[in-house]
């Protein structure tokens, strides 16, 4: 029982990370139509800058919080060059961030070197239903929850948020108020650089990272992103904790580490379905 | 307040507007009638901004708010966040405002904008082009998909904008009736050209708007009726 | 058929047959003189792979972030069919590109139905699933890989070094842009490109959309798995390591560069980047550099090239120099006339 409730914290403090990066595709996929590939690469740039920050320099929680903050700026920055020049079509800006995330890798090289990176976290044990967990683990768990809980608020309560949900919803009527949708877009790219970064600071003190983790990242959200067909908040934090979950108990039970091929199963079945559900719309 | 002058519009090769000239006093309502593809959404579209002119101008003293073609809702939002969203350009927004001039849209503020009869959709939609205050209110087809009677509710609203607030109307309309009944004065569009414009009353008359909407048909006619 | 190419040739030049005679002339002496036949070899099976990749990503729209998993499976296919199942090899390089392509159209007939990024990631995921699934499952190679591929060869006669694999290869790319030529130049070929343009209206005028695209996603499988296939023999050996995803992203940069939607993007596009990857090798392993400075290069050539061609040269340098040229030609033709 308690090897059980390991699996399950640890699954869930990793699905955390895959919720909050799928999250970050959703949020720019409404808003813009655009799948960001970079989305890994935030994740890893969050990890390694909070490391550096958190070596002495900055105390915890200003040290991540500024982490995070400057993800939100360059997550920005690569909407800029992703949706900055008029009439890319979407795929284009896909590979658009294909690109990107080759240079993230390039900087990442540079600055920090090839090693993975594990910065500080909460230290010590609690004990849950009986086993001993990281105390790490729980706070991912808590403070995500908390970031889905001000995400959803911040959509429903806030003008800005009311305005990207718009944005989303009908572009046309949109810029018919005089929303610049584009504007929005960036804004969705930076929300999305803050969900990234967030989720590379969680995750990096128990899951070392380095400059080739942006791949499985990316694909880990985005498998969560599909569950909730790339338009829910909400499914996506179910996916990705569903998929921390399923991951680490085939790792724990089945023996081996197949956690990201049991990730990718599920995508490409999930997406399998989702093609049945498309073609009976069409059918109607 | 709002003077178009030689506007041309281009859509990639062809010409939606080929040299429009119109003039829309303060506080006054116009119509805006002509058969399918004659130009009148682009015309509307270039007024509020979302379209540029290949050529010629559009001048515009105030403001402009559009109440579009088939209602435009952001349907998973409430009532009240599609008009406070109207809101969006100017500093001062006033919910209230628009609750008074349109009693009506206050009962139904929390409601889902989706789930709303297109009555009250349209009703919504020009709730939300008046939260912007404007001089002028574009109208891209008021009752496309309405039923008269609702239609006509909508319609005493306008003139109860346009009497008491001064709101000068710019209705795109295929309903011919209901525009020269509402507004003093008309113009007729084909094919990206004005045909006619004058007193309302005038142009009910004449052959003009039925040429634009008929063309040949209506010559067609008249021969089969001396037969 | 020499004699109607140089016929061609010798009565109107245009630069474009010229070009390609000279390249052809160029590709078959090339192996002659190289030092280096492995760079050459890997340049040409990219420029096969990635010919059936412009195709697909000019004319579906779609992306394929996982080519290499075709190149896998066609791999796989030759190299488990000569060492565990004790097929002919020739019988196993004919079977290298079918096995992909099949692959391709159970994946993509649900997986094309969708948006197109919903194929760029499940290619993507394909591709991983077959590099976890060759190293766990014994007969895909397990932990070793797979080695003692047999020479390609028939019977008795068999090839002896690498240079008939390279000219092997080389015939490969002729018959693959040849088919490719034919198959955009035909009904179907030209109902693709209509479905390019607009689906509604390409569907409107009775182009099987789905079927369509699954055809041309399968197609370029074949290619890749044609190209995995003859890998396979080249370096008689293969493991989940050589099938890299970079790799499989390095596919999608030269089919920019080179141009999608063209028949030689591919070609053009594989010598291209395969060349400016060896200048940047040798400069990045100079003295006097950090170790690092080699993967930091490559990644920022990468990331710059994909941005820069996509952003500001969207139709790659093919389609761009033909444009440039036939502008040349006008204003001559005009001159003479005038």
């Amino acid at each position: 029982m308690s090897e059980f409730v390991t699996y399950l914290v640890t699954g869930i403090a990793l699905g955390s990370s895959f919720a909050l990066i799928g999250s970050g595709f959703v949020v720019v996929h409404r808003v813009t139509r655009v799948v960001n590939f970079a989305q890994g690469s935030l994740a890893v740039l969050g990890a390694m800058l909070s490391a550096s920050l958190l070596a002495g320099r900055l105390p915890h929680v200003v040290g991540e919080a500024v982490t995070v903050l400057v993800c939100g700026v360059v997550g920005v920055l690569v909407g800029v060059i992703a949706i900055g020049r008029r009439g890319t079509p979407p795929l284009i800006s896909l590979i658009v961030t294909l690109g990107v995330s080759m240079l993230f890798s390039a900087a990442i090289i540079w600055l920090w070197g090839q090693d993975p990176v594990s910065p500080p976290g909460l230290d010590g044990f609690a004990t849950v239903f009986g086993a001993e967990v990281e105390r790490q683990r729980l706070l991912v768990l808590v403070v995500t929850l908390v970031a889905f809980a001000a995400l959803s608020l911040f959509f429903s309560r806030t003008y800005v948020g009311k305005a990207l949900t718009a944005s989303a919803s009908n572009p046309y009527a949109a810029r018919l108020v005089g929303i610049d949708v584009r504007r929005m877009g960036l804004v969705a790219f930076g929300l999305s650089g803050i969900l990234g970064g967030l989720a590379g600071v969680l995750l990096a003190p128990s899951n070392a990272l380095s400059f080739y983790s942006d791949l499985p990242m990316a694909l880990g959200g985005f498998a969560a992103a599909v569950f909730g067909g790339l338009v829910s908040p909400l499914r996506t934090l179910v996916g990705g904790l569903g998929l921390g979950v399923a991951g680490q108990l085939t790792a724990g039970y089945l023996n081996g580490s197949y956690q990201t091929e049991v990730a990718l199963l599920l995508m490409l079945v999930i997406m399998i379905a989702r093609s049945r559900s498309f073609a009976h719309e069409e059918a109607k | 307040m709002l003077h178009i002058s030689d506007l041309v519009v281009r859509y990639g090769s062809a010409v939606a507007l080929d040299g429009v000239s119109l003039d829309v006093g303060r506080g006054e309502m116009v119509a805006l009638v002509g058969p399918n593809g004659a130009g009148k959404s682009t015309l509307i579209n270039t007024i509020s901004g979302l379209l540029k002119p290949a050529s010629g101008s559009v001048a515009v003293e105030g403001t402009v708010a559009q109440v579009p073609e088939g209602r435009q809702m952001f349907p998973d939002m409430s009532v009240e966040d599609n008009l406070l969203l109207g809101g969006w350009s100017i500093r001062n927004r006033q919910l209230d405002e628009v609750f008074d001039l349109l009693p009506d849209l206050a009962g139904m503020r929390r409601r889902k904008a989706g789930r709303l009869s297109g009555g009250q959709q349209q009703m919504v939609a020009i709730g939300r082009a008046l939260m912007a205050r404007p001089d002028l209110l574009a109208i891209d087809e008021l009752s496309l998909g309405l039923a008269p009677i609702v239609v006509d509710e909508l319609a005493e609203h306008l003139r109860y904008l346009n009497s008491e607030r001064g709101t000068a109307v710019l209705l795109v309309e295929q309903e011919v009736t209901l525009a020269f009944d509402l507004c003093a004065r008309a113009c007729v569009l084909e094919a990206g050209r004005v045909v006619v414009t004058g007193p309302s009353a005038e142009l009910a008359e004449s052959d003009a708007v039925h040429k634009a909407y008929f063309g040949d048909l209506a010559e067609l006619a008249e021969v089969e009726a001396l037969r | 058929m020499i004699a109607h190419v140089l016929s061609r040739v010798m009565s109107r030049p245009q630069p474009r047959t010229v070009l390609v005679v000279l390249a052809g002339v160029a590709a078959c002496v090339a192996p002659l003189v190289l030092p280096d036949l492995t760079f050459f070899m890997r340049m040409v099976l990219a420029a096969i792979v990635v010919t059936g990749l412009s195709i697909l990503m000019g004319y579906s729209g779609q992306a394929s972030l996982g080519q290499g998993a075709f190149v896998a499976a066609g791999a796989l296919t030759v190299a488990v069919g000569t060492t565990k199942l004790e097929l002919p090899p020739l019988v196993a390089l004919l079977l290298a590109p079918l096995v992909a392509a099949a692959f391709a159209a159970l994946v993509g007939v649900p997986l094309l139905r969708l948006h197109g990024h919903y194929l760029a990631f499940g290619t993507l995921a394909l591709l991983l699933m077959v590099q976890a699934a060759m190293g766990t499952f014994d007969v895909l190679g397990g932990a070793f890989g797979i080695s003692g591929i047999p020479p390609l060869g028939v019977g008795n006669r068999v090839f002896v070094g690498q240079l008939p694999y390279v000219y092997l290869a080389l015939g490969c790319l002729g018959l693959v842009l040849l088919l490719s030529h034919r198959t955009v130049h035909s009904r179907f070929g030209r109902g693709i490109q209509a479905l390019a343009g607009s689906q509604t209206a390409a569907e409107s005028a009775g182009v099987p959309a789905n079927r369509s695209k699954v055809t041309i996603f399968a197609l370029s499988a074949g290619y890749a798995g044609l190209a995995g296939g003859l890998s396979a023999f080249f370096t008689p050996y293969i493991s989940p390591d050589s099938f890299p995803a970079l790799e499989s992203f390095t596919y999608v940069i030269m089919a920019v560069v080179g141009g999608l939607g063209t028949i030689w993007g591919g070609v053009v596009g594989a010598v291209v980047v395969s060349v400016l990857l060896q200048v940047l090798n040798t400069l990045s392993s100079q003295p006097g550099l950090p170790p690092t400075a080699a993967p930091i290069m490559q990644y920022a050539t990468y990331g710059v090239l994909l941005i820069l061609a996509l952003l500001f040269m969207p139709r790659g340098i093919v389609p761009t120099v033909d444009a440039g040229v036939g502008r040349l030609l006008e204003r001559q033709r005009v001159g003479v006339a005038g």
